[in-house]
C-alpha cells in the first residue's frame, strides 16, 4: 500500500492529486510554522518553500519541535527544511533563510508561482506586507496567529474576502509622557519609566527613547536661560559621566527617588486630585537595610519591600557598573548595556527601580517574576495552541484548493473565553473603505533610469482619464501632487519609483455627485530594454492592462469635531462619521453552540455541525 | 507604514490644502530623495490676536507613528519652550495628544493645531510639563507675562 492511499481515500481522490500537484509558501518557520510544515509535509503537498529571517534560539525549543539543541543559532527555515523532509521523502522543500520583504528575491511573478501562501508570522508589519503581495499577486493566503490559549485562522482569497487589512487591529499601547515621567498611577507606567527612561538613560544611550523624549540632549541650542532645565540637564549629565564612581549608587537614587520627587511634589496642584509621592533619602534608606542579604535576588515570587528593593538597587547597579569597567575599551567611549529581560543583571536593576518608584507612588509593587513578563512584553505561546491553529490552516486551505470559498470560515480558538472552543463566521466581502484590498491594480514597465516624472504622470492622464489633481505616492512618500511639482524632471528611479515597489495613485477630485475615483496600485516593473531618451518617452510607458477605475463617495474627514477649552478641562465634544476601531476586533461573539456531530458524508470526510452554520472540514 | 496611516495622511493633506484656518501653516517635509514624507509635517501655530502670544508664529514639528490614526501624533515646540505645558524636550502634554486619555482618530491637523494654539494662552495647570514657566504662572503672572512676550519676539512674524 503507499502512503497516500489512506489519505486519498478519506479526502477523495481528486482532491488528493490537487495536493499532490500544488506548490505552496509558508512565511514563517516558528511556533505555528514548525506545526504547520508538518502537516504540509505530512498531507503530500508536492513543493513546499519556507522563508523565515530568523535563528533558533533555547527559547524555542519548547514548543518548536522541529529543533533541538543542536540548531540553536542555525537558520530556522533551513533547520524546519531538514528535519520535515525526513517525514515525507515525496515532498520537494525549498528553504530561504531571508526577509520575506526582500524583492530583490521575492518579486511579484515568485508570489505567483504559488498555489496558496500560509503565514505563520509574529508580526503586524510582515503580515501586512504578505497579505498586501498576495492581494496584487492573486494568490489566496491562509493566514493564522495565536496569543495564549487563543488563536484564529483567516482566509484571505483576493477580492472575494476580507483582506488583513480591512478591519482595524490592535496595537501595543503606548504611555503618554506626562504619565510616565509625573504621575505614574500604575505598575506598569513604573517599569516603563525604570527600563524605557531610567536604565535606557545610563547605560543604554544609544536606545531609542523618543517616546519618553525627556533626554536633554537637544538644549544646547536653547539659548534661554532656564533655570531648572540646567539644572536637570547637569543633573543627568553627571550621572551618566559618574555611572563608575563609587558614590554612583547614591548620586542616582538621591537624583531620581529624591530631588525629582521634590521638584514634582512643588507643582501643588497637580496633587489636588491625586495622591502625593513621597520622597526618599539613601542615607536613611541605608541605615535601616542593615542584614539584609542581596540573596533577596534569588526569590523571583516575593513582592521585595523597599529596604529589600534598596540593596537590590545597589546590588545591580555594582554589577552593571563592574561590565562597564571590565568592557572598558579606550578606543570606545561609548560603552552601553541594553536592557534584556534575561539578562539577570538589567532586569533586577529594573525590578528594584520600577518597585521603588511604585512605592513613592503609592501603588501596587509587584514580585520579580511578574515584573519580568511586563518590562519583557512576554505573550505566553503554548504548543497546543499553534498545533490546533496549524492544523485549521490545513483543512481550510482544502477548501481554497477545492475552490469552494463559499465553505471557507473565519475560524476562532478562544476556549478560556466562550463555552464554545472553536467559533467559525463566514468570510465578509471586503472592507470598500480598506486602502488595500478596495483598489484598481495594474503592473507598469518601464526603463525607470529615463522615464522622468512629467513623462509617467502624462501617461497615467492619458491613460486613465485623470485629472490634474492626481497625487503619487511611492513607498511612503508624497512624490508628486497639484502643490508639489518639484520633482517632475527626475527620473522615476530617483524619487524611489523602481522595479518592485508599488506606486500609489490617488485622484482627489470629486465629480459633481461627489464621487472620486477609487485608488490605483501599480506594481513597478524596471525594463531597460524599452525605450531609449530618442524614441517617444511616454509610449515606452507600458501597462499590463489597463483596468477600469470604479468610482465611490469620497470619504470626506469630518471637521465637525468642536475642541473646548473650558478652564481645565479639555474635552473634545462632537460628532464624527469615522469610529475609532474596536480594541480586539478579531474577537467575535457568537452565541451559538458547536455540537460535535460528527458524520461521515461521501468523501469521508468529518463534518462539524454548528446549527444552521456548518464548519466542513472536508 | 500601513496603508490606513498613508490614506489618511493624504486626505489629511488634501482637506488642509482646501481649507485651512488663518495664519496657520503646515507641509509634510521633504526626505532625502525629494519626496514628501507624510508622517512629518511643519507646522506654524499663530498666537492669538489680544493675548501675550499675538504677533509671532511658533514652529511646531507634527509626527505621525505608524499606527496614526489609532495612535495619536506627537507634536514638538523647539526645545526650552516657555510654557507650563511643553515639556522641556518642546513636547506637547494635551490630553487629545493621549492615546487612553483625549486622543481619538476622528481628531484632524486642524482640530490639533488649534486646540495646540488654544492651549497656548490657556494653561492647565493641573498637567505642568515643566517647573519654570509652571511655578512663574502660578507665583508671578506679570513676570511669566514678560516672559511670554519676550519669546514672541524671538518667533515673530515678519
Amino acid at each position: 500500500m503507499s502512503r497516500e492511499s489512506p489519505y486519498s481515500r478519506s479526502l477523495g481522490k481528486s482532491l488528493a492529486d490537487t495536493i499532490k500537484n500544488s506548490k505552496v509558501l509558508m512565511v514563517g518557520a516558528g511556533g505555528i510554522g514548525c506545526e504547520l510544515l508538518k502537516n504540509l509535509a505530512l498531507t503530500g503537498f508536492g513543493e513546499i518553500h519556507i522563508v523565515d529571517l530568523d535563528t533558533v534560539d533555547l527559547s524555542n525549543l519548547n514548543r518548536q519541535f522541529l529543533f533541538n539543541r543542536s540548531h540553536i543559532k542555525k537558520s530556522k527555515a533551513l533547520v524546519a527544511k531538514e528535519t520535515a523532509s525526513k517525514f515525507n521523502p515525496h515532498v520537494k522543500m525549498v528553504a530561504y533563510h531571508s526577509n520575506i520583504k526582500d524583492t530583490t528575491l521575492f518579486d511579484i511573478d515568485w508570489f505567483k508561482s504559488f498555489k496558496i501562501v500560509f503565514n505563520a508570522l509574529d508580526n503586524l508589519d510582515a503580515r501586512r506586507y504578505v497579505n498586501k503581495m498576495c492581494m496584487a499577486a492573486e494568490v489566496p493566503l491562509i493566514e493564522s496567529g495565536t496569543t495564549g490559549y487563543n488563536g484564529q485562522v483567516q482566509v484571505i482569497c483576493g477580492t472575494k474576502t476580507e483582506c488583513y487589512d480591512c478591519k482595524p487591529k490592535a496595537t501595543p499601547k503606548v504611555y503618554p509622557v506626562c504619565t510616565i515621567r509625573s504621575t505614574p498611577s500604575q505598575i506598569v507606567h513604573c517599569v516603563v519609566w525604570a527600563k524605557s527612561f531610567l536604565f535606557a538613560q545610563l547605560f543604554d544611550q544609544t536606545e531609542e527613547t523618543s517616546q519618553f523624549d525627556e533626554s536633554m540632549d537637544n538644549v544646547e541650542n536653547n539659548e534661554e536661560d532656564l533655570k531648572t532645565l540646567k539644572q536637570e540637564e547637569n543633573e543627568l549629565k553627571s550621572l551618566r559621566d559618574s555611572i563608575l564612581d563609587s558614590n554612583a549608587a547614591q548620586l542616582i537614587f538621591n537624583k531620581v527617588f529624591k530631588t525629582d520627587i521634590d521638584r514634582l511634589l512643588s507643582m501643588d496642584t497637580m496633587w489636588k486630585t491625586r495622591t502625593k509621592p513621597t520622597a526618599l533619602d539613601y542615607n536613611i534608606l541605608q541605615e535601616s537595610t542593615k542584614g539584609i542579604s542581596r540573596n533577596i535576588i534569588n526569590n523571583d515570587q516575593k513582592k521585595w519591600s523597599l529596604q529589600e528593593c534598596f540593596v537590590v538597587f545597589k546590588d545591580s547597579l555594582h554589577r552593571l557598573q563592574t561590565r562597564l569597567k571590565f568592557d572598558l575599551n579606550p578606543a570606545d567611549s561609548l560603552q552601553t548595556i541594553s536592557f534584556d529581560k534575561d539578562d539577570d543583571d538589567t532586569l533586577d536593576f529594573v525590578v528594584a527601580a520600577s518597585n521603588i518608584r511604585s512605592i513613592i507612588f503609592s501603588i501596587e509593587t509587584k514580585s520579580k517574576f511578574d515584573t519580568k513578563q511586563i518590562a519583557g512584553n512576554i505573550i505566553p505561546a503554548i504548543a497546543t495552541t499553534n498545533a490546533i491553529v496549524a492544523g485549521i490552516c490545513v483543512l481550510e486551505s482544502f477548501k481554497v484548493l477545492k475552490n469552494d470559498i463559499e465553505k471557507a470560515r473565519f475560524v476562532f480558538l478562544t476556549p478560556k473565553h466562550h463555552d464554545k472552543v472553536l467559533t467559525a463566521t463566514k468570510l465578509q466581502p471586503p472592507n470598500p473603505d480598506c486602502p488595500v484590498s478596495s483598489v484598481a491594480r495594474s503592473t507598469i514597465s518601464m526603463n525607470t533610469q529615463i522615464i522622468q516624472l512629467r513623462d509617467l504622470l502624462q501617461s497615467l492622464k492619458t491613460n486613465f482619464n485623470y485629472t490634474d489633481e492626481i497625487c503619487l505616492i511611492s513607498d511612503g512618500k508624497l512624490v508628486y501632487d497639484i502643490d508639489f511639482d518639484d520633482n517632475l524632471d527626475r527620473p522615476v528611479k530617483d524619487l524611489g519609483i523602481a522595479d518592485g515597489t508599488f506606486l500609489t495613485v490617488i485622484d482627489e477630485a470629486e465629480d459633481g455627485d461627489g464621487k472620486s475615483f477609487i485608488n490605483l496600485e501599480l506594481y513597478i516593473k524596471h525594463n531597460p530594454a524599452i525605450g531609449s531618451p530618442d524614441s517617444g518617452l511616454i509610449s515606452s510607458i507600458k501597462f499590463s492592462h489597463i483596468p477600469i477605475i470604479p468610482k465611490r463617495n469620497s470619504d470626506n474627514l469630518n471637521d465637525d469635531v468642536i475642541i473646548a477649552v473650558n478652564g481645565d478641562e479639555r474635552n473634545i465634544v462632537g460628532s464624527s462619521k469615522r469610529k475609532a476601531p474596536e480594541s480586539t476586533p478579531e474577537l467575535v461573539e457568537s452565541s451559538k453552540k458547536l455540537k460535535l456531530s460528527e458524520k461521515e458524508d461521501k468523501d469521508g470526510a468529518i463534518i462539524l455541525d454548528d446549527d444552521d452554520e456548518i464548519i466542513s472540514f472536508d | 507604514m500601513s496603508a490606513l496611516c498613508l490614506n489618511r495622511l493624504q486626505e489629511e493633506r488634501k482637506q488642509w490644502r482646501k481649507t485651512h484656518p488663518f495664519g496657520f501653516f503646515a507641509k509634510p517635509k521633504k526626505d532625502a530623495n525629494g519626496g514628501l514624507n507624510l508622517q512629518e509635517w511643519s507646522v506654524g501655530i499663530p498666537g492669538k490676536e489680544g493675548t501675550p502670544w499675538e504677533g509671532a508664529v511658533f514652529p511646531l514639528s507634527i509626527s505621525f507613528p505608524d499606527d496614526y490614526p489609532s495612535k495619536p501624533p506627537k507634536c514638538k515646540f523647539d526645545a526650552g519652550f516657555f510654557h507650563p505645558n511643553i515639556y522641556p524636550s518642546g513636547t506637547v502634554c494635551l490630553s487629545i495628544l493621549n492615546e487612553g486619555e483625549g486622543w481619538r482618530p476622528a481628531i484632524t491637523l486642524k482640530t490639533i493645531v488649534q486646540g495646540i494654539q488654544a492651549l497656548l494662552n490657556d494653561p492647565n495647570p493641573n498637567s505642568p510639563a515643566q517647573s519654570d514657566a509652571y511655578n512663574m504662572f502660578r507665583r508671578d503672572k506679570i513676570q511669566y507675562e514678560k516672559m511670554v512676550r519676550e519669546q514672541a519676539k524671538k518667533y515673530a512674524s515678519s
